[in-house]
């Protein structure tokens, strides 16, 4: 009787829906990249990789002056200028800090509230045995 | 023994009836959520901006211990990829974790490059970037040494740094997920071939690399990594923990950065193309990168089921290396489950705070 209830137990685990759909997943995501690491193991993958940038690149370009000159006509800021204006701000931002860390530096006092330095003489601690 | 499915008690199913039905309910609810949710906060620990240039952050992270190690640890990121995967939320930190095991700790982190760094080549990364860190850290603690951590492309740089600069202030190298002998980045290798992969063109016309052309990249090594994310979200939609762990790694793989032209020109021509690093025919600013000048001890940690960097792309460090104190640890998971998430607090982590302690003195 026990040993029926044992064999119960184990096949009421093999019928764990949810394990069952993790498996199928695991299973199936590990067909999938074996099946893409072969193919990307060709020579013509490679060539169709490399094209298949350059047509992006080229359709990237040409999208984005086509979008330029609409958002312009629109009188909109483009890409480029928000692009330029995050570039500007971040360049202030560095700025900023760049002056902070100068006054750090040449020892202006540290924010209030600021801890003290650790001590630097931390041992490994022993090993058992 | 018959091979007859038994059905299991009655109650056994309705228990699992119920479950289910509760589990489908708050998948539901859960899910709205998920979808309607800003993205998830990152960061665990707190830290300061010590040093920053451009595209270049240096943050240090505040130390948690009253007595640290003498050594302070600093670790450098991936140009392509945010550093907070080191510090993603607490229980799956890297630095929340050393910071308790008294270290000091420092991040090399990167923003987004503006279109004036598109000029940004391998000496600046390795020169300037790293060196400056090393000597701010040098000013903060009053200490010589340091010691380097390097994950990915991060690791290379870090390796790179330690060759030009031995003997130097750094004093032990610890190199996660690392390329070394490029011959063995299968999937960049593929991608970016030689007769086919024009970068000069690319790098030409873009000025700076777009995050799409990496993410490409990945998509195709591991296309059903992306849609299997999803369908195991879905599944354990339920699980607070899970969906939070899921946004935290969505975003971190979302903000993926753009790189500068002429670094990731670099990266082709002379590590993918020549494999000049592992061949000892890598020149920096006129100075020969060679692996052999490393004689510090190094900390090589790999990940068992990489399938960006494989073992073997690592090995360079093992025995190319001038060191005589090296040890390799092999991690199960993943690229990223090294520097992130609870499995490597469990296992990993603890193994390099053993090997660090004893060289952090």
């Amino acid at each position: 009787m026990q040993r029926r209830w044992h064999f119960f137990r184990m096949v009421q685990k093999e019928f764990d829906p949810v394990r069952a759909w993790q498996d199928f997943v695991q299973k199936w995501e590990i067909e999938i990249n074996e099946w893409s690491g072969k193919l990307t193991e060709s020579e013509q993958f490679s060539a169709i990789m490399g094209q298949a940038t350059k047509l992006n690149l080229v359709a990237q370009k040409a999208w984005a002056d086509q979008m330029e000159s609409m958002l312009q006509a629109l009188n909109l800021p483009s890409k480029v200028q928000i692009e330029s204006l995050a570039e500007r701000l971040d360049r202030i931002e560095d700025n900023i800090e760049r002056m902070r860390l100068a006054m750090e530096q040449s020892g202006e006092p540290e924010a209030a509230g600021a801890q003290p330095e650790p001590r630097r003489t931390r041992k490994p601690p022993r090993k058992a045995g | 023994m018959s091979d007859t499915p038994a059905i299991p008690p009655i109650e056994d199913i309705s228990d699992r009836v119920r479950k289910e039905i509760r589990r489908a309910y708050q998948r539901n609810i859960k899910g709205l959520d998920f979808l309607i949710a800003d993205r998830e906060h990152v960061g665990a620990m707190e830290k300061d901006i010590v040093y920053r240039e451009g595209t270049a952050v240096l943050y240090r992270y505040k130390p948690v211990e009253q007595e640290i190690y003498r050594i302070p640890l600093l670790i450098v990121t991936p140009p392509s990829n945010k550093g907070y995967i080191f510090d993603l939320a607490s229980g799956q930190s890297f630095v929340e974790f050393m910071l308790q095991r008294g270290y000091d700790v420092f991040i090399l982190d990167w923003n987004a490059p503006r279109r004036d760094e598109a000029s940004l080549d391998l000496a600046d990364y390795v020169d300037r970037f790293i060196a400056q860190s090393v000597a701010r850290i040098g000013e903060i603690t009053g200490e010589g040494d340091v010691t380097l951590a390097g994950y990915c492309m991060g690791g290379t740089l870090a390796v790179i740094h330690a060759a030009l600069h031995a003997p130097g202030p750094v004093a032990n190298l610890i190199a996660f997920a690392t390329p070394v002998d490029f011959t063995f980045m299968h999937l960049f290798q593929a991608w970016a071939k030689k007769d086919h992969f024009d970068v000069d063109e690319l790098v030409d016309e873009l000025g700076i690399i777009p995050p799409e052309l990496m993410l490409g990249a990945f998509d195709l090594a591991r296309p059903a990594n992306r849609t299997a994310g999803q369908m195991n979200l879905w599944a354990n939609m339920w699980s607070e923990d899970y969906v939070k762990s899921y946004r935290m790694f969505d975003r971190w793989a979302a903000e993926t950065l753009p790189v500068p032209g002429e670094y990731f020109r670099s990266q082709i021509k002379l590590l993918m193309w020549q494999n000049a690093l592992y061949k000892g025919e890598l020149d920096v600013d006129g100075r020969r990168v060679d692996l052999a000048k490393i004689t510090v001890p190094i900390l090589n940690i790999v990940a068992q089921h990489d399938h960006v960097v494989s073992h073997e792309a690592t090995q360079p460090l093992m025995n190319q290396t001038g060191s005589s104190d090296r040890h390799e640890i092999i991690s199960k998971g993943g690229h990223v489950s090294l520097v992130a998430g609870p499995a490597a607090l469990r296992r990993l982590w603890p193994l390099i705070d053993d090997w660090l302690a004893e060289r952090s003195t």
